[in-house]
C-alpha cells in the first residue's frame, strides 16, 4: 500500500500548488446553487411547507451537499484518464509498472479531491449559511459521522467510473456510457433526494449506486438517524466489494485483449 | 460592396464550411463511435425531461412556463450550444492556444485568422445537441412559423455564445488566469439557460439580462417564439451583431500582443 500512499501524496502536493484555480472553480458551483436556490424558493410557496418530507432549507442544503461532492471531487479526471490511456495506447507503458493500474488511478483521484473537497465544503457551508440559513437540527457530530460515508461514497463512484472507462478495451470511446452514468447520478441522487420520486420507484433506486454515492452522505448530514447510518454503511461496504471485484475482473480481461504493436 | 470584396467573403465562408466538413469527416472515420457519441448525447439531454416531470408534479407552472414552454427553452438551449460547438468549437478552448503559443499555425495561413481558428475543431457530440433541440421542438411545440424562428434563433444564439466565449477567451492575451474565469462564465451561461427566467428575481435577473448573454441568446428568443414581438426580435438581431463586433475587435486587439512560443509540432 505504501506505493499508493506515495502516489496519493504527490498528487495532493501538486493540487496544493493550484489552490487559486480550485477556488475559481467555485464560481460554477456558486452559479449552479444560485439557480437552485431560486428554483426551490419559487416551488416552496409557503416557507414552512414540506415536499417529500423536506423543508425548504433541508432541500436546498441537500442539493448544496450533493453538488459540493460533485464539484469538489470532480470524477471527470478519473473517468477520462483510463479511457484516454487505453485509446492512446499509453496503457502499454503503464501495465508493466510496479503497481496495479486501476489502484494507481484511484490513488491519484483521491489525492485530487483531498484538497478540493474540504475547500468546497468550507465555501459551501459559508454560502449556505448566508443565503439559506442554518440547517435545522444540524449537529457537528452528525457531520463527523458522515465523513467515512462521504469517503466511501466517492470511492464507490470512482470505482464505477473506472469500470466504465475500462469498456474502452472493447469499444473505442466509453465517454457516452460515462455521460449516461453521470446523468443518472445527477438526476436521481444529486438534484433530488430519492423520496421525491414516485413511491413505486424508490425501492428500485435504493438498490442502485445512487443510494450509496450521493443520497446516503447528503441525507445523513441533512437529516441524521442511527438506523439510516448503519443501513447506508452496510450498503456501501457491499457496493464497494462488488464494484472493486468488477473493476479487477474487467481490467484482467481487458489487458489480455491488449495488442502492443511497438513503435 | 464591390465584386472583389463579395468574392473574398464568399471564399472565406467556403473555406470555413470545408474546414468544418473535414473536421466531421475526420470524426466519422470510426462510424460506430461517431454514431454512439451523437445518439448518447440525445439520450443524455432527454434524461433531463425526468427533472421537469418531477418539478411539474410539484407545481403547475414554474416561473410562468408550462412543460411545453420549458421543453422549447431546453430545445433552443441545446441546439444553440450544439451549433456553436459544431462550427466554432475552438472558441471554447481559445485560451489554451494563446497561453501555449499555438496560434502560429493560423497566422501563416492564407485565410482569415479568426475564422481559421474558430473552425479548426468540431465537437462530434454537439451534433446530438442540435438534433435534440430540433426533436424537442417537433414533439412538444411544433408550428411552421415557430420552426423558422427556432432555426433563426439557433443561429443567433450560437453566434452570441461563440462571441461571448471569444470575448472572454481573448482576455488571455492580457491576463493568464482569464482562461478559468472565462470558462466558468460560459458554463454559468449554460447553467442559467435551461431554467425559466421567471424564477429569477433581483440580482439574478439583472445578471441574466445584463452581464451574461443568456437573456438575448435564449430567454428573449423563447419569449418571441411564445408570443411574437417585433421589437424584441430586432433587439436580439442587433445584440448578436454588436456582441460579435465587440468580440472580433477584442480578439484582434489582443492578437497584437501575442507572442509565439516557437512551438514545433505536427498538425494532422
Amino acid at each position: 500500500m505504501r506505493k499508493y500512499a506515495v502516489i496519493y501524496r504527490s498528487v495532493l502536493m501538486e493540487n496544493l500548488q493550484y489552490a487559486l484555480n480550485i477556488a475559481m472553480s467555485f464560481i460554477s458551483y456558486f452559479i449552479f446553487i444560485f439557480v437552485f436556490i431560486n428554483l426551490w424558493n419559487y416551488i416552496y410557496s409557503a416557507p414552512d411547507s414540506l415536499i417529500a418530507g423536506y423543508t425548504r432549507e433541508q432541500m436546498i442544503w441537500y442539493v448544496m451537499i450533493t453538488e459540493a461532492l460533485w464539484f469538489g471531487a470532480p470524477a471527470g479526471t478519473v473517468a477520462r484518464q483510463a479511457s484516454s490511456d487505453i485509446r492512446s495506447g499509453n496503457i502499454a507503458y503503464l501495465v508493466n509498472k510496479p503497481y496495479h493500474y486501476t489502484l494507481y488511478i484511484l490513488a491519484r483521484y483521491t489525492g485530487g479531491w483531498s484538497v478540493q473537497l474540504p475547500m468546497f465544503a468550507v465555501l459551501a457551508a459559508a454560502m449556505g449559511t448566508a443565503m439559506v440559513g442554518p440547517l435545522p437540527r444540524f449537529s457537528p457530530l452528525h457531520l463527523l459521522a458522515a465523513i467515512p460515508v462521504v469517503i466511501l461514497g466517492l470511492t464507490i463512484d470512482a470505482v464505477f467510473r473506472i469500470c466504465i472507462s475500462l469498456i474502452s478495451f472493447w469499444v473505442e470511446d466509453a465517454n457516452p456510457f460515462q455521460w449516461l452514468y453521470s446523468k443518472m447520478m445527477l438526476l436521481i441522487g444529486t438534484i433530488f433526494p430519492v423520496e421525491i420520486f414516485p413511491a413505486a420507484l424508490q425501492p428500485v433506486f435504493r438498490l442502485t449506486p445512487i443510494y450509496t454515492v450521493c443520497y446516503g452522505p447528503a441525507k445523513l448530514i441533512v437529516d441524521f438517524s442511527a438506523d439510516k447510518y448503519i443501513e447506508i454503511i452496510l450498503a456501501q461496504a457491499l457496493y464497494l466489494g462488488a464494484a472493486a471485484a468488477l473493476m479487477l475482473f474487467l481490467y484482467g480481461k481487458g489487458v489480455r485483449k491488449l495488442h502492443v504493436n511497438g513503435g | 460592396m464591390s465584386t472583389a470584396v463579395k468574392h473574398r467573403i464568399r471564399n472565406q465562408l467556403r473555406v470555413c464550411l470545408l474546414a468544418v466538413k473535414f473536421n466531421i469527416m475526420r470524426e466519422m472515420l470510426n462510424k460506430v463511435t461517431f454514431l454512439t457519441n451523437v445518439g448518447f448525447m440525445v439520450l443524455n439531454n432527454a434524461s433531463f425531461i425526468i427533472q421537469w416531470i418531477i418539478l411539474f408534479r410539484l407545481k403547475e407552472d414554474i416561473g410562468g412556463y408550462s412543460m411545453a414552454d420549458v421543453m422549447l427553452l431546453w430545445g433552443l438551449a441545446a441546439s444553440t450550444f450544439g451549433l456553436s460547438r459544431i462550427f466554432f468549437a475552438r472558441a471554447f478552448s481559445l485560451p489554451e492556444l494563446i497561453i501555449n503559443g499555438k496560434l502560429d499555425a493560423y497566422l501563416v495561413q492564407p485565410k482569415n485568422v479568426l475564422l481559421a481558428v474558430l473552425t479548426s475543431s468540431t465537437n462530434t457530440s454537439a451534433i446530438g445537441d442540435l438534433l435534440y433541440g430540433l426533436l424537442v421542438l417537433c414533439i412538444f411545440c411544433f408550428s411552421p412559423g415557430r420552426l423558422l424562428l427556432f432555426l433563426l434563433f439557433t443561429v443567433t444564439g450560437a453566434v452570441i455564445l461563440t462571441a461571448f466565449s471569444l470575448l472572454l477567451g481573448s482576455l488571455s492575451f492580457w491576463f493568464v488566469r482569464a482562461d478559468a474565469f472565462g470558462s466558468h462564465m460560459v458554463n454559468s451561461t449554460i447553467s442559467f439557460s435551461t431554467y425559466p427566467d421567471g424564477i429569477f428575481k433581483g440580482t439574478a435577473r439583472f445578471l441574466i439580462y445584463n452581464l451574461l448573454p443568456v437573456g438575448m441568446a435564449i430567454y428573449r428568443p423563447v419569449h418571441v417564439m411564445m408570443r411574437f414581438d417585433g421589437r424584441t426580435f430586432l433587439a436580439v438581431l442587433g445584440y448578436t451583431v454588436l456582441l460579435s463586433a465587440a468580440a472580433v475587435f477584442v480578439f484582434y486587439r489582443g492578437l497584437r500582443r501575442y507572442s509565439s512560443s516557437n512551438l514545433m509540432e505536427a498538425r494532422m
